[in-house]
């Protein structure tokens, strides 16, 4: 059988411009492709990316030759598969139990929300990138995680080296020295929390981790506090970002979910329609195939779930915001044993908190001069600024 | 075929064909049943594929394993002494005829 057609024209300023054109094309002309400009071979459709995503043993998480290891200065949990992953990923779960999300981190969300929201400024412009949507997701990770001391801009500084290191794949130094800094402030700071969560254990990732019975490796706890750093910042701060941005440009909607309360779809709209992160990586661990194009072993594909989400076969007129779509079967949190960990605390922070509290307090809000909101982003994607009038 | 009928929470009953060695989740996902999400494929990791299995059918489906009962924790609606994570069951001959209530949300 062939192997996948090659796609050389698109370069990587265009697809972290805008790679929806790109994704369109793909998946009525080409839904197996190799992509010069990223190195790998993109999966546009649907069916595609989940159906790689729930067979981990053909496809496996752990892509070596990428620089998050690097980065990270380990191999987390997110790059593992079969038990070791299911250890490791048991071992930060409890903290985020329904039961946790419910008396603890969904009142302590609602009380820093309340307070960020008293900060800004009414009757002019602010842009809620870094007043609110930034910081907030810092501070109710922080406090999840186990680092309260640490500040909203530490978390973000923080959370930012591990992104740009991890996607560092021109293996330049810089990205790399930045994030071998934040290591070490990371690490003092959960050196320092050790002691009190042994005395003083509580429900944050941290104390779960080193109070289990049968605790995993203090190296992969620390590597994987961190991955949830790097993980649980810019994907809420976007999807924020975005569903406010859907719903001020579509006040008709806006009026509606107003009326029947269902700010949770308006949040899993936001997030199908622009996916917070777009692409995540699977290595063929034998020879395999997919829609007769032959994919040998070791070759690395991107499931690009942003693709998938606006897949003709499962979303009318998939590239508008709909908050008001019946069905919305998105990847965005991804499938398989890797499916996020954060999800059902993203959906409640968002959907069930900050959504009704923030138009209940600026019933008025506005957004000014939409056309000057920039997006960008390849493997994460969001708004980089977002200017509101608040009333 | 074996059978197995979804009743959601409105008690809209859907009754489909199943292909034994799917689970009862792949089977509603099979036939498009709005009120199964599984969003991690069927992996254990979302809890969105929670249903309740009627209490005739209790006993011959058997509870739910250890870690299973860990990520029904998970669900977003009540998890009763009937709930199981519809991945995990498995359709079988003896399974013909099976009901599975749907819960009102799966998020
Ligand atoms: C709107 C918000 C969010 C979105 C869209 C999102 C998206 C995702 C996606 C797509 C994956 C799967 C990656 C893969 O398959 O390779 C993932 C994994 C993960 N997410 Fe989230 N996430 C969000 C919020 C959060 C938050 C708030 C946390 C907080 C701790 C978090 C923690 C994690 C972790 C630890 C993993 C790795 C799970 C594993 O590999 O087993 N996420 N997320
Ligand atoms: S489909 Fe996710 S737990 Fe069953």
């Amino acid at each position: 059988m062939p192997l996948a057609p090659v796609e050389d024209k698109v370069t990587i300023t265009e697809l972290v411009e805008n790679p929806y054109p790109l994704y369109r094309r793909l998946r009525s002309e080409a839904p197996v492709c190799a992509v010069k400009a990223v190195g790998r071979v993109m999966l546009t459709k649907a069916s595609d990316t989940r159906a790689v995503k729930d067979d981990p043993d053909t496809w496996s998480s752990d892509d070596p030759n990428t620089p998050m290891k690097r980065a990270f200065q380990a191999h987390t949990l997110m790059r593992k598969d079969g038990e070791e992953h299911k250890a490791e990923r048991g071992a930060m779960m409890p903290t985020f139990s329904p039961r946790n999300l419910k008396t603890l981190w969904g009142p302590a969300y609602e009380t820093f929300a309340g307070r960020y929201l008293d900060r800004l400024p009414r009757d002019e412009v602010v842009d809620l990138f870094p007043t609110l949507a930034g910081p907030l997701a810092a501070r109710i990770l922080a406090e999840i995680l186990g680092l309260p001391e640490a500040s909203d801009d530490d978390m973000q500084f923080w959370s930012q080296a591990l992104i740009d290191g991890a996607g560092n794949f021109g293996w330049q130094d810089e990205p790399f020295e930045r994030v071998d800094r934040a290591h070490m402030a990371m690490n003092a700071l959960l050196e320092k929390n050790v002691d009190r969560y042994r005395a003083e254990p509580d429900q944050t990732a941290l104390s779960v981790m080193i109070n289990a019975d049968d605790p995993i490796a203090w190296s992969q706890i620390v590597a994987n506090i961190k991955i949830a750093i790097g993980g649980g910042i810019n994907e809420p701060r976007d999807a924020l970002l975005t569903v406010l941005y859907g719903l001020l440009t579509n006040p008709d909607q806006l009026d509606e979910v107003k009326r029947s309360g269902n700010w949770g779809a308006a949040f899993e709209e936001a997030v199908r329609w622009v996916a917070p992160i777009q692409v995540s990586a699977r290595r063929a661990t034998r020879d395999t195939e997919i829609r007769g194009i032959d994919l040998p072993k070791d070759t690395v594909v991107m499931t690009i779930q942003a693709s998938a989400n606006h897949d003709e076969d499962l979303f009318e007129d998939g590239h508008l915001f709909n908050a008001l779509r019946a069905k919305n079967p998105h990847q965005s949190f991804g499938s398989g044993p890797h499916h996020c960990m954060g999800a059902h605390l993203a959906r409640m922070m968002l959907g069930k908190i900050m959504l009704p509290m923030i138009f209940d307090r600026f019933p008025n809000m506005e957004l000014v001069d939409p056309s000057s909101v920039v997006w960008r982003g390849f493997g994460f994607r969001g708004p980089l600024n977002l200017p509101v009038r608040l009333n | 075929m074996p059978k197995v009928t979804f009743i959601d929470a409105d008690g809209t009953e859907t009754t489909v064909a199943a292909k034994i060695g799917d689970s009862v989740m792949q089977t509603a996902m099979a036939h498009g049943i709005d009120g199964i999400t599984a969003e991690c494929g069927g992996a254990m990791a979302c809890a969105t594929c929670h249903a309740y299995v009627a209490d005739d059918w209790a006993d011959k489906v058997g509870p739910a394993g250890e870690t299973e009962a860990d990520m029904l924790d998970f669900a977003a609606c009540e998890v009763k002494p009937t709930s199981r994570l519809s991945c995990q069951i498995v359709v079988a001959e003896n399974l013909d005829g099976l009901i599975v209530y749907l819960p009102e949300h799966q998020v």
